[in-house]
């Protein structure tokens, strides 16, 4: 079975992308989801597929607070049900 | 204080003037000689940020914008570049001090693939918003996540072109909105909708109102041009100062 890790990096590989590349190489688990250079329409569809893959509703407010891909991660591990 | 309405740099030109709203055009496509005399206008925190950029593009849309407002900035509140500090509130919104003290101008920055915008108003809150017409990856999604109930049905009741076009503009009006309010995304967008009037395209400016606070009325303008989607907020209410 997938860990959260991976299949948060599945997520960003499979979807988001940055000039024409992949927004997630390398992924830097520490650094900020802005710093990586995404828009804001890439941030809110992340967003929604991180919701949909993990089935978890996670409101705008508290997705904004998670800075980091480990901050997600850590949030999702918490949460999970 | 003087809005710089008719003050052009070596990127930036004046894109528009709404009220009393100035609202420039940055042009953040590659140019190393650009790029060099944004970077000389950058404090230390802001050459430290734009290090962490882990892409080139997004590196230099950030530069270049910031050099472009830090000059605007100086000249709109007659102070030199080691005076002004570019503080965030909480949520991310920007505001200016200079030698410390807060500076009522309001402004706000945008930006997306070549275009930057920098809306600068003498006073209250502006939010602008600026996205290329290109096509977007899952719209769907970002349709569900972002408009209400009306705006989903006329988005997909679309299609081609003309889906993306006018996805394009009610998301630019609702994140103008958002971040003219303070809140930019940590607000649920889909929880209120644009004026029928500017979804429609038969308007391009129009007074709204957050359900959440109808005591306070925005300009909402529709800015874009068939290269980009843009809009303008902007209320001169002291109660959102």
């Amino acid at each position: 079975m997938s860990t959260t890790e991976e299949r948060i990096r599945a997520l960003i590989d499979d979807n988001l992308e940055i000039e024409g590349r992949p927004a997630g190489q390398p992924l830097n688990l520490e650094g900020s989801i802005v710093d990586a250079g995404l828009s804001s329409t890439d941030i809110v569809a992340f967003w929604q597929l991180v919701c949909e893959e993990f089935s978890v509703d996670i409101p705008a407010e508290d997705f904004a607070e998670l800075l980091t891909t480990s901050d997600l991660i850590a949030h999702l591990e918490a949460n999970a049900g | 204080m003087n809005v710089p309405s008719d003050l052009a740099g070596d990127w930036w030109q004046p894109f528009s003037t709404q009220d009393d709203v100035a609202v420039m055009h940055a042009d953040l496509a590659r140019d190393a000689a650009n790029e060099q005399h944004a970077w000389a206008w950058l404090d230390a925190s802001e050459r430290h940020r734009a290090g962490r950029f882990r892409h080139d593009g997004a590196r230099r849309r950030y530069v270049l914008c910031r050099g472009a407002l830090r000059s605007l900035l100086c000249n709109a509140l007659s102070c030199r570049n080691r005076q002004l500090a570019l503080c965030a509130a909480e949520h991310g919104k920007p505001f200016a001090t200079v030698d410390g003290k807060r500076a009522a101008i309001g402004f706000n920055v945008s930006h997306s693939g070549s275009h930057g915008l920098i809306a600068l108003a003498p006073e209250g809150q502006v939010g602008i918003d600026v996205e290329e017409r290109v096509p977007r990856r899952n719209l769907g999604l970002l349709a569900e996540a972002v408009l209400g109930p009306n705006e989903q049905a006329e988005v997909m009741a679309a299609s081609g072109a003309e889906q993306l076009h006018l996805f394009l503009d009610l998301w630019t009006m609702k994140e103008a909105l958002t971040k003219a309010h303070g809140m930019g995304l940590s607000m649920d967008a889909s929880a209120f909708e644009i004026p029928p009037p500017l979804r429609r395209g038969s308007s391009r400016s129009e007074v709204f109102r957050f359900p959440d606070m109808p005591e306070v009325t925005w300009q909402l303008r529709n800015i874009g041009t068939d290269r980009f989607a843009a809009a303008l907020a902007h209320t001169s209410d002291a109660r959102c100062w």
